[in-house]
């Protein structure tokens, strides 16, 4: 097969790569690299949550005093 | 090692925010053109810019996950996550793969592209290659694409199909010599 169709496997690729450069020309990859940007970000601040999320701790059997209301 | 790997491997350990936007921003200038061409021969055009950056955005929040040691593995990777994000444009669209333009409409796209006219024996190069992709039946042109034009392996191709990689390399052979025949 290789050595038969090897001219069709050539202009396939030769088309492969025209295709490819003129998608990357159509447009800017602004859009795509602000999604990577947030996406980023946002896993970020995710890891930073858990990081300061106190672990869960026993309930205590005595009943913490209320807070006392701030003086005027 | 792969420039790719290492922007990878640096982003993994990457703590402050500013040196991961930084190394995303390299990775994905180098990765997006690929995941373009994947995502926009996927699915139809109309939907296919929400994919694109629904799948960017899931690879960069899992990013810091892969732990793969090469270019090959990455990219497994990387479309593994874009046939996740694309699984149900993927299944209604299988079945009736074409091109993702029109061949005149892409022929235009690319001599748009060139920074000098193409040249005869390149314009006749790429109008046989669509002619090639377009004579085929469409399991054929599906297979022809995803091996010739995005660049998948036979491994990939038989992982994504659920064939076995022989069976994916006679298919695609015979598909060729078949749109071959067609064409002539």
């Amino acid at each position: 097969m290789a050595a038969i169709s090897q001219r069709e496997q050539l202009v396939l690729h030769e088309f492969s790569v025209a295709y490819r450069a003129a998608l990357a020309k159509q447009r800017t990859p602004e859009q795509s690299l602000d999604t990577v940007k947030d996406a980023v970000r946002d896993q970020y601040e995710q890891e930073q949550q858990t990081k300061q999320t106190p672990t869960v701790e026993p309930e205590s059997p005595t009943k913490q005093p209320e807070p006392s209301e701030p003086e005027p | 090692m792969d420039e790719i790997i290492k922007l990878v491997r640096t982003y993994r350990f990457a703590d402050a925010i500013d040196e991961r936007i930084r190394l995303a921003e390299e990775i994905f200038r180098r990765i997006e053109p690929d995941l373009r061409l994947f995502v926009y021969s996927s699915v139809s055009r109309d939907v296919a810019e929400d994919a694109l950056q629904e799948t960017l955005a899931a690879v960069a929040k899992s990013l810091k996950k892969f732990e793969g040691d090469t270019p090959k593995e990455f990219w497994a990777w990387c479309y593994r996550i874009a046939r996740n994000k694309l699984s149900d444009h993927y299944r209604q669209k299988a079945a009736e793969r074409t091109l993702p333009m029109p061949p005149e409409e892409m022929l235009r796209l690319i001599e748009a592209a060139q920074d000098t006219p193409l040249s005869p024996q390149t314009r006749l190069d790429l109008e046989y290659a669509m002619k090639l992709l377009t004579a085929s039946k469409p399991e054929c042109c599906d297979l022809l694409w995803r091996h010739f034009v995005i660049g998948l392996d036979y491994a990939e191709i038989a992982e994504e199909q659920d064939l076995k990689y022989d069976n994916v390399r006679m298919k695609i052979g015979r598909c060729l010599e078949e749109a071959k025949s067609l064409v002539a």
